[in-house]
């Protein structure tokens, strides 16, 4: 189940409901707000999300997870809005028969979010303001 | 043809605009009108990398715009 959600996750919940019979693993993948970024402190962040194409792109990857590694199931959460250094931002979560695919899926989904699922991060640096583009850092308006 | 465009994250600030309207003759490409957006905006035109989904998907570039699609505008995303 794909959720695009400005509320926090339960990692247990989630990590439970990965669980089938035939499961032999659940590995998941937790992303949370660091304190520093390119060797800046952070204070906080926000995060945008261009939610219907987000949606998409990540039913997407998700059934592209399910037919190159045969996962039992899969749950992803990503978070918008304000967050706090420590918040949870992303939950990937994959459920399969034996570890190598649960982790092969489970670093696919996450890739493939980094690349080609519209959402950006702003950080709260002493600074300003600063976009997070891709791996490079734009410095935005107040 | 006038297609509507909308801007995301550094985009939306760079022009100041969530969304607008874009003039462009019939049979523009993708590619045509990320060259309208970025002659249009010369912060947009220096950026190594802008992106352009049209309908929640990243087209090819030489698919022919029409009207009534939803076009949007952004940088390299930071999801994750």
């Amino acid at each position: 189940m794909i959720k695009i959600q400005r509320e926090d996750f339960d990692v247990g919940g989630l990590h439970a409901s990965l669980k089938t019979r035939g499961s032999g693993c659940v590995v998941t993948f937790v992303g949370t707000v660091r304190d520093t970024s390119d060797g800046r402190p952070v204070s906080r962040m926000s995060i945008e999300v261009y939610e219907g194409m987000a949606r998409a792109q990540l039913e997407a990857i998700a059934g592209e997870a399910a037919d190159k590694f045969g996962v039992d199931r899969v749950e992803v959460v990503h978070r918008y809005g304000d967050l706090e250094v420590g918040d949870n931002i992303v939950f990937i979560g994959v459920s399969a028969g034996h570890r190598d695919q649960g982790f092969e899926a489970c670093r696919y989904m996450i890739d493939e979010l980094k690349k080609r699922v519209p959402i950006w991060k702003r950080e709260y640096t002493p600074d300003g303001v600063v976009w997070v583009e891709g791996d490079r850092r734009e410095q935005g308006p107040g | 043809m006038k297609v509507k465009v909308r801007y995301y994250a550094s985009f939306r600030d760079v022009t100041g605009k969530q969304e607008e309207w874009l003039d462009v003759p019939e049979g523009t490409t993708v590619q045509g009108i990320r060259e309208h957006v970025r002659g249009l905006y010369e912060s947009i035109a220096r950026r190594e990398q802008v992106l352009v989904a049209v309908n929640g998907a990243f087209p090819a570039l030489d698919r022919v715009i029409e009207e009534g699609d939803d076009v949007a505008f952004f940088p390299p995303v930071s999801g994750g």
